[in-house]
């Protein structure tokens, strides 16, 4: 063989050969393990309120329109600036109610009925359902200001265009290529919703506990709680635990991502800014505000406004049913869940907390959340985004619910990978609470243990 | 004149600046600047100080392969190959720090890897009552997860002359080891968290942690000192209530004024407030052997502590 083949052959031989390591099983398939009602929620318990469950289903995935008048797209107010036009088109995987799905619904909202937006390159195809955010505002010069904290949603698209827009005929978006060049921007996608009842009906004594319960951990692992600015109770909804309930978390995104005044966020939204140069031109506020409140000729589930439709859907939702044997197995399954809570994941991670008593349904009350979340802020490090919101510093954020981890299919805050060896990865860093478990994982286990532990997180 | 309305005009324009840059905004490259990248500007609460000169317990450094912490007066040579590749989380608002994590330079897989994690708990903020050494690793033992498994009952050992708590325990599904070697040094529990899979590599490392220092003066430290001592107290006052506890230590000199002020989480209008308000509290001195001295202090504004911390007064080491 000539000296110019041996290399290759070489090579070759290298790739043939499979290198032993662990490796991320991929998103679960086999139906999706998510998006039920609670089982009381199913047998109607209380009478009706499987309707109000159905009803909240129904308009969670209605299409938003700017006044109702497009065939097949009932909802009213979209615009005029928005991200996407419907909750479940972002809210989708692996069910109504989850997260970012396998097609991003962005690229078609951009010029859905005659819209005329472009495609920002972050925004692709096959990629996650992304916001954007500015850290900071702009000097004169184009160029982030970092004494001036920014951090609101800037709206990807405007109504401009489509068949309803009337009078809103121009209106500006902000510069995003110029917040790419300047390292002014981040991103976040949609977090799911699966569950989320459970997580409203906590109490904060629960919390409260288990972080002082948490807090001999040999770790340095040592968490905090957002409040909420009006009574001061733990916040917990939203990737830095910003929001208290689901009503709040349902109608500040309908008013932010769809752009839907409501009852909760009455007035139509400018972008972060904008009312103090501008504002937001009288041409483009097309309907009477809010668009979206409770309708008062109607009964029963007809009454509420989609805002609290929203909130009562995704409040009846049931948690993901984790697969006791895929990936890997039963036994492989089995020993990732101990050795998660051996290296120490489950400090912030934490497996199970019980809500208390319920009002509403059955289901919702004493019962075991198994979300492996504390619910508190830590500092992660790089993962910083330098958005601070409400007591949650630019580097900290909620401890994700893994609850429901093996049908989703992009990680971490951003969405910047689908790779869950990668956004394990991403937990060690420069001033992240959690390099000892993170490096626990990487250094301290075998191969054949990581590969259990991601076994586990894919079963969930 | 004209210069003046050109002043008023870049001012007027300077103060509406581009919040909304519009999307065929044009920068010039000359005056482009881009965010550096990995850096954090806009925090939460963080910890901050009354002055630059006192030392903090965050203050450690590494230089030179030695770890040292002027606050805590200690020193140690970094053991065997471990580095600090990352520096912990900043201060919480419990009391938790983490001064250094040493880690192999590699991060590949080893019997011969181990980690040491030192931590301190400042007692006063503790949530959980924890006011020696000996008793933060009792609560330790008695409240391990059913997954870990102590290797032997916690004991005392001495490792540079000073009294250590120590405490052994193992995953035994991970296969992964534990020595938590725990000192109280001012009111603080100072641990040495060693993880590995090869006890053996373990117990070496805690023999080679034997030529550390301890060491230095320091104020004596008490908890709640405040309680029964303050003359004079003046309430910050917060222009916005955000819930957040904010744990403060004070060191108050012989005359019973505030000499430093080491605000451990707040944001800067908290601190600010803080800090400006409690130097004008007066205490009564503290008294040893007939004489004044100065005594550090812990406060809890924002929340009520979570736990009372009181305990003996303690000379300082």
């Amino acid at each position: 063989m000539s000296r110019r083949f041996v290399p290759i052959a070489v090579m070759a031989l290298c790739l043939a050969v499979p290198l032993f390591a662990q490796t991320d099983p991929g998103v679960r398939g086999g139906g999706a393990a998510a998006g039920a009602a609670l089982s009381s929620v199913v047998a109607n318990n209380p009478a009706t309120i499987l309707n109000f469950f159905n009803d909240g289903k129904a308009r969670f995935q209605e299409i938003d329109s700017v006044s109702g008048t497009v065939a097949g797209e009932n909802g009213v107010g979209l615009g005029p600036r928005y991200n996407s036009r419907g909750c479940a088109l972002c809210h989708a995987q692996p069910a109504v109610g989850g997260s970012s799905p396998f097609t991003n619904p962005q690229v078609a909202d951009a010029t859905a009925d005659g819209a005329r937006n472009a495609v920002q390159s972050f925004i692709t195809q096959s990629g996650p359902v992304r916001e954007v955010r500015f850290p900071f505002f702009f000097d004169q010069f184009g160029n982030p200001d970092t004494s001036r904290p920014n951090g609101g949603v800037e709206d990807l698209y405007v109504i401009v265009g489509r068949v309803d827009a009337g009078t809103c005929t121009s209106l500006t978006l902000p510069s995003f290529s110029q917040a790419q060049a300047t390292g002014n921007i981040i991103f976040r996608i949609p977090t799911p919703t699966f569950g989320s009842g459970l997580i409203e009906n906590i109490d904060d004594a629960t919390l409260l506990a288990n972080q002082s319960a948490q807090s001999s951990n040999s770790f340095g692992i040592a968490g905090a709680f957002n409040h909420n600015g009006n009574d001061g109770t733990i916040s917990r909804f939203g990737w830095k635990a910003q929001n208290k309930s689901l009503t709040i978390f349902a109608g500040e995104a309908y008013n932010v991502e769809q752009g839907v005044s409501n009852e909760l966020f009455p007035q139509e939204r400018p972008l972060p800014g904008e009312d103090m140069t501008t504002g937001l031109p009288s041409s483009c506020r097309i309907n009477a505000t809010p668009e979206d409140h409770t309708n008062f000729n109607t009964t029963a589930t007809g009454t509420l406004g989609d805002s609290a439709a929203f909130a009562m859907f995704m409040r009846l939702l049931a948690p993901p049913t984790p697969n006791a044997t895929t990936p890997g197995g039963s036994t492989s399954i089995n020993n990732g869940r101990n050795l998660f809570n051996a290296i120490g994941c489950n400090v912030c991670h934490t497996v199970s907390l019980t809500t208390s008593r319920s009002s509403i349904t059955p289901s919702l009350g004493s019962a075991t959340a198994t979300l492996y979340s504390d619910l508190e802020v830590h500092h992660m490090g790089s993962l910083a985004d330098n958005v601070s919101q409400g007591g949650a510093g630019g580097d900290q954020f909620r401890t994700a619910p893994l609850w429901g981890l093996g049908q989703r299919i992009f990680f971490l805050h951003d969405g910047r990978t689908s790779n869950l060896i990668t956004a394990i990865n991403a937990h060690n860093s420069n001033g992240s609470e959690a390099n000892g478990p993170s490096y626990n994982f990487f250094v301290n286990l075998t191969v054949s243990q990581q590969q259990d532990v991601l076994n586990f997180l894919r079963s969930l | 004149m004209q210069r003046l309305i050109a002043l008023l005009l870049f001012a007027a324009t300077a103060s509406f600046a581009q919040d909304v840059m519009p999307p065929d905004f044009k920068p010039d490259p000359a005056t482009l600047k881009k965010l550096p990248e990995g850096v954090l500007i806009v925090k939460g609460a963080e910890a901050s100080a009354s002055d630059a000169k006192t030392p903090l317990p965050e203050g450690g450094r590494i230089a030179d392969g030695t770890y040292g912490n002027d606050y805590f007066g200690l020193s140690f040579k970094l053991p065997g190959q471990l580095r600090e590749v990352f520096k912990g989380p900043p201060p919480s608002d419990s009391g938790v720090y983490v001064l250094t994590e040493l880690v192999p330079p590699e991060r590949s897989q080893g019997g011969d890897r181990a980690t040491i994690f030192v931590t301190a708990q400042d007692q006063f903020f503790a949530l959980t009552p924890q006011r020696s050494a000996a008793e933060a690793i009792k609560l330790k033992t008695e409240t391990l997860p059913e997954y870990y498994k102590a290797e032997r009952p916690p004991y005392e050992m001495k490792l540079a002359g000073r009294a250590f708590a120590r405490l052994d325990y193992t995953a035994p599904v991970a296969g992964i080891h534990w020595i938590v070697l725990a000192t109280e040094i001012r009111c603080h529990n100072v641990e040495f968290v060693l993880t590995g899979r090869d006890p053996k590599v373990l117990d070496a490392l805690v023999a080679s942690l034997g030529a550390m220092k301890v060491g230095g003066s320091a104020p004596a430290c008490v908890a709640d000192y405040a309680d029964a001592n303050t003359l004079y107290r003046k309430d910050p006052e917060f222009a916005e209530h955000k819930f957040n506890p904010i744990p403060v230590r004070i060191v108050i000199d012989t005359k019973g004024r505030v000499k430093h002020v080491h605000v451990i989480s707040a944001f800067p209008e908290q601190a600010r407030r803080i800090t400006d308000a409690l130097f004008e509290w007066r205490f009564k001195p503290y008294v040893v052997n007939g004489e004044p001295a100065e005594v550090e202090t812990g406060l809890m504004f924002g929340a009520p502590p979570r736990t009372r911390a009181t305990k003996v007064a303690k000379a300082s080491d």
